[in-house]
């Protein structure tokens, strides 16, 4: 008896000591570890930039990483052939300088000399031939795949119709790349500046088709290289002295831990552990007026959507009514915070015409807050339809903190302003993903954010049929209206025609917009150029840290 | 012994099949896929996505895929991040989360068995009101609420201890504390509680009678009889903290099995939702069964079987 005691007793001091032990050998590691961060930043001036990405990236393949956490990393481990400089406009990159053919449909593009992988392999034709053909290939299943739609064939390729072969990418030799469109595409070098266009060395790939996995099999061609990856812990760039512009990148290396945790990140900023954080929620107020704190406008939309294969959305009046009802101003200042922007019009702002005016200034507020007009349209509007009484409302939102307070104050509003009680719902992002593709929703919480830097790629959204339509709702004019704004060549009308979408967009109101996003966050004093482009991607080849 | 041992591994093996075949049924019935983004994808893509997966097959076949991936313990890869296998990603997290929940639990285990100890001995005394508001305000305190606490008075303000993350001993300061505060508590509790009951019993008071010095009565006899309780709740609170804590391993950026657990189910990622479930289910089987074999050998009034114990 004594003795079996005696002998748990021994158990549980020697897992202790043994646990000891190893904490022990992971003392010894320690100051070296920290060392490699800190310490030799000290001793020999590196300039290590030190990021939070959040989460674990999805994939460095880039037809499959098609998110932010994943192209926030991979922005900087690749370039394709073009890339969006300082004012957020695609600059040559990889592609040193291109011909644009008369109909505007066959874009050649003549690769750099210099521009090299990592591993010293050129960066040739062949590679983006590889990489795109990947892209669209149905077996790949990439969600990026819609973005290539815009090559020749592309799509056929993509729904499984065509082949491989009939796509216009044309490797005419080493460095010149030649690429055939369906349409003129008047904003095609934007679109390649998206990571899901970044070339792939296809002679690695061929040979280890996992190369993206881990950080020894990585070869990269932009500013950074990757150093080492420890899954779901950190990550380690070091600059790619291989890149064809290395001069121009400042700093020496780019440390990104994976903290998916707001609070915690703000925290480690707080300690100097972090050289940008995101702003808790909870702290904005306070915050928001700082000195460090860094706002970059984002495109994309907040917005609702009507379903108007139900009652009583199937009158436009009503819709009207809806969207008139909405005070976005308070929604904006009052409920989301952080300096967001409330959106009266569709496109968010930062789109420039041809002749360098915004596309929202030119075309104007189109979606007001306006109680009387919208209580005189809801009278009109149920008279046309013959209520008496309006059908029951429900209003969905897939579950977050922010969507049930906009929800909440939603539901004020129309109660204030219209006289309408609608019910509030919210189901978890993924039901509520399928039920509104499924139009299974009366009035539901959308969001859009812009890929490229074109209106187009969110007019189209509402073209008849298109699988980011989820209205019901459907145009001849509006249809046309798109299908020319997508092959036009002369830019001017071009623009003509995606004004008029808009407004016909606005005139109909199958959704309503509720405000514009930003990118807000706080940045350490001695960082500098830390941009982040409206289309959602971060950009360290000119960050500098002092 | 053999016998038993046999005879509840069989129950073991049935058990996991119930609970294999539960979660399939459950997530096959709530609705989303995998494949759903904000952006979506065509439908011929999406045909090939889950053809690749095996989504397209009708849900016996799957289920009987998914039975023979669990015997041959290969989950195959996870469906949101294709270039990771599950196995790949319990053989990282787990470790971790092991590390993380074996200092914890012995952690809370000491403290707790000592401060029960203390609360018994000066049982209505100062040292018992404090020793159990303490254990009061450790089980009504949630660990998350504890770690935001610790983070910011002694990593932010006092500078102690790093923030997050888990690259040292000191790293492990905060995150051990947080998590080893409520099973100390309810150890403390358990242990003064019965400690209390075993000091009325005859046999001390026969040893109080034999005058043996207080400290060796409550070491050598009362000790071992109090901490049966304690040994009882050791194989949930073991299966639980050593498998990953969510909340507590995202507070400090652990890279542990616990956000598995919850982003695998948000994300429908059905190799992963059902690797991380048979894992745990295994293991907190597992546990249940070693604290029963350790009752027997604690307590000779406990027999496993029916003939003779010890």
């Amino acid at each position: 008896m004594t003795k079996k005691w005696l002998l748990l007793v021994a158990t549980i001091i020697i897992t202790f000591v043994l646990s000891a032990c190893t904490a022990n050998e992971d003392a010894g590691k320690e100051p070296e570890s920290d060392g490699e961060g800190e310490g030799t930043e000290e001793a020999t001036g590196e300039k290590i930039l030190q990021l939070n990405n959040g989460e674990e990236p999805t994939s460095f393949d880039p037809a499959i990483g098609f998110d932010a956490v994943s192209w926030n990393a991979l922005n900087n481990l690749l370039e394709g052939l073009t890339r969006l400089g300082e004012d957020h406009t695609p600059q040559a990159a990889i592609a040193e300088k291109w011909d644009i053919s008369e109909d505007g449909k066959t874009y050649t593009f003549y690769l750099r000399e210099n521009a090299n992988w990592s591993n010293g392999d050129p960066v040739v034709a062949q590679d983006f031939v590889y990489a795109w053909k990947r892209l669209l290939d149905p077996e790949t299943g990439s969600s990026a795949a819609f973005l290539g739609y815009f090559i020749k064939g592309g799509e056929a390729f993509n729904n499984g119709e065509g082949s491989a072969d009939d796509l216009g990418l044309t490797a005419v030799d080493e460095k010149t790349f030649e690429v055939e469109l369906e349409n003129p595409t008047g904003y095609f070098l934007h679109v390649v500046t998206n990571p899901a266009f970044f070339p792939v060395n296809h002679k690695v790939a061929e040979e280890n088709p996992e190369w993206h996995a881990e950080a020894e099999s990585f070869v990269a061609n932009g500013p950074f290289k990757l150093e080492s990856w420890k899954h779901d812990s950190e990550m380690v760039f070091k600059k790619n002295e291989e890149y064809w512009d290395a001069e121009a990148v400042k700093l020496d290396g780019v440390h990104w831990a994976m903290v998916n945790d707001t609070n915690t990140e703000y925290q480690m900023f707080e300690r100097g552990e972090l050289d940008s954080a995101d702003i808790p929620a909870e702290m904005s107020d306070q915050l928001i007026d700082g000195d460090n704190v860094q706002i970059e406008e984002q495109g994309g939309l907040d917005f609702y959507r009507f379903n108007v294969t139900e009652e009583p959305f199937q009158n436009a009046k009503i819709r009207k009514a809806f969207a008139m009802a909405v005070n976005r101003q308070n929604i904006a200042e009052f409920v989301v915070k952080n300096k967001v922007k409330p959106a009266y019009g569709f496109v968010s702002p930062g789109f420039q015409n041809p002749s360098g005016d915004d596309f929202r200034d030119v075309n104007g507020e189109l979606v007001t807050f306006d109680p009387e007009e919208a209580k005189k349209l809801l009278e009109e509007g149920m008279e046309e339809e013959g209520y008496d009484e309006l059908p029951k409302v429900t209003l969905s939102y897939n579950t977050s903190d922010v969507n049930k307070a906009v929800a909440e104050s939603l539901q004020g509003m129309f109660s204030e302003n219209l006289g309408v009680e609608v019910n509030l719902e919210n189901t978890e992002w993924n039901v509520f993903q399928e039920d509104q593709k499924a139009l299974k929703h009366q009035l539901s919480r959308s969001s859009f954010l812009f890929d490229y830097a074109d209106p187009v790629n969110f007019l189209e959204s509402f073209i008849t049929g298109s699988y980011m339509n989820r209205t019901g709702w459907s145009s001849e004019k509006y249809d046309e209206l798109i299908e020319n704004a997508k092959s036009e060549t002369d830019e001017e009308k071009r623009w003509e025609y995606m004004y008029k979408a808009e407004k016909l967009l606005a005139e109909e109101m199958p959704a309503f917009p509720i405000r514009y996003y930003n990118q807000v966050e706080v940045v350490q004093e001695g960082v500098s150029n830390l941009l982040r482009h409206p289309v959602g991607y971060l950009e360290l080849k000119h960050t500098d840290k002092q | 012994m053999l016998r038993y041992i046999l005879k509840r591994l069989l129950i073991m093996v049935i058990t996991l099949w119930i609970i294999v075949t539960l979660t399939f049924i459950l997530m096959v019935s709530i609705p989303g896929s995998p494949f759903n983004s904000e952006r979506g994808t065509n439908e011929a893509v999406q045909a090939n996505l889950e053809a690749h997966y095996n989504l397209d097959e009708p849900y016996v076949i799957q289920y009987f895929l998914y039975l023979k991936s669990i015997v041959t313990f290969d989950f195959g890869p996870s469906i949101k991040q294709p270039s990771q296998t599950v196995n790949d990603m319990l053989g990282r997290g787990f470790p971790i989360s092991f590390e993380l929940g074996i200092i914890t639990i012995i952690v809370a285990v000491i403290s707790g068995v000592t401060l029960g100890i203390f609360a018994a001995l000066k049982h209505n005394k100062v040292i018992d009101y404090m020793a159990m508001g303490f254990a009061v305000l450790g089980i009504s305190i949630p660990n998350f609420v504890l770690a935001t606490l610790l983070i910011q008075q002694l990593a932010v303000n006092y500078e102690l201890f790093p923030v997050a993350r888990w690259l040292s001993p000191a790293h492990m300061i905060l995150p051990v504390t947080a998590l080893a505060t409520g099973p100390m508590a309810i150890i403390a509790r358990l242990t003064r509680s019965t400690m209390l009951e075993v000091l009325t019993q005859d046999y001390i008071k026969m040893a109080r009678a034999k005058g043996l010095s207080p400290w060796k009565i409550v070491i050598k006899h009362a000790l071992k009889n109090a901490l049966m309780p304690v040994v009882t709740i050791m194989g949930t609170l073991l299966a639980g903290i050593l498998t990953g804590t969510f909340v507590i391993e995202k507070i400090f950026a652990v890279p542990g099995m616990g956000k598995y657990f919850v982003e695998s189910i948000n994300q429908r990622d059905y190799p992963v939702i059902m690797g991380t479930t048979v894992f745990y289910s295994a293991f907190l089987i597992i546990m249940l069964f070693l604290v029963d074999l350790a009752y027997g050998i604690l307590d000779p009034r406990i027999k496993l079987h029916k003939k003779g114990g010890e």
